[in-house]
């Protein structure tokens, strides 16, 4: 496996990484008993993260591994509808769209 | 009135500094990883990374950001507040290729306009949906 595909299966497990954690910070904001348990969870999370980004940034340019980590928008909005309940307008579905193909324009010249 | 203004200006503020915390975390993060061991393995990456002085002013910075964000989603949902951060993607590629002498290309650079793009449509909703009126 090349020390490309590495790093940008790395930012990828982060990208999935951060969009659990940055839910569990949503849910501190909302939670009405139990938010630093939340807290705790969503920054233990982010460290978790902070180590697979780290081996990504040792294998990928930054301007690469980033841009990369914009996968995490997809995440974020798929658990924010499932866990939230947070509406997901056409409009933003595109956004997402555009996102992934440019993450893909990304890797096609790294 | 004067309230939702106020409330509106705090987001704003907010969401100014999430981008510039972001954009200095990362490319300190860069630096950092540059300069460590090249190995696989966890354990001497992690023992590495906490030797490295400047480590401690990266932590600086994501506490910073932390702190800050936590007071944005006060103010607006997730999925509202967490893409326009995003506008860091293009401030983060033109500050490495000034300090890291990194190739932007003519793909990633589209690639990177493609994301801006999409974060703009992303981000033409309200700050509170259903579930954050709801509280």
């Amino acid at each position: 496996m090349s020390v490309t595909l590495v790093g940008v299966l790395l930012v990828i497990v982060s990208s999935v990484i951060e969009g659990f954690g940055q839910v569990c910070l949503k849910q501190s904001s909302i939670a009405s008993t139990g938010k630093y348990r939340w807290i705790v969870l969503g920054v233990s999370l982010f460290i978790f993260e902070a180590l697979f980004y780290t081996g990504a940034l040792q294998r990928l340019d930054i301007s690469t591994a980033y841009p990369l980590g914009a996968l995490s928008f997809v995440s974020v909005t798929l658990f924010s509808r499932w866990m939230l309940n947070e509406t997901v307008d056409r409009g933003r579905w595109i956004g997402l769209t555009l996102i992934v193909c440019g993450a893909a324009l990304v890797v096609a010249q790294p | 009135m004067d309230k939702h203004r106020g409330s509106k200006r705090t987001l704003v503020i907010g969401l100014v500094l999430a981008v510039v915390f972001d954009t200095a975390g990362q490319l300190l993060w860069k630096f950092i990883a540059e300069t460590l061991p090249s190995t696989a393995a966890l354990w001497p990456t992690v023992d590495a990374m906490l030797r490295q002085p400047l480590i401690l002013v990266l932590v600086g910075i994501f506490l910073c950001q932390l702190m800050n964000w936590l007071k944005v989603l006060e103010h607006a949902d997730l999925s509202y507040a967490q893409p326009i951060t995003s506008l860091s993607y293009v401030s983060v590629c033109a500050f490495s290729a000034h300090l890291f002498g990194e190739h932007i290309g003519p793909a990633k650079a589209a690639g990177i306009l493609c994301i801006f793009s999409g974060v703009w449509l992303v981000s033409q909703s309200k700050p509170l949906g259903d579930s954050g009126s709801r509280k």
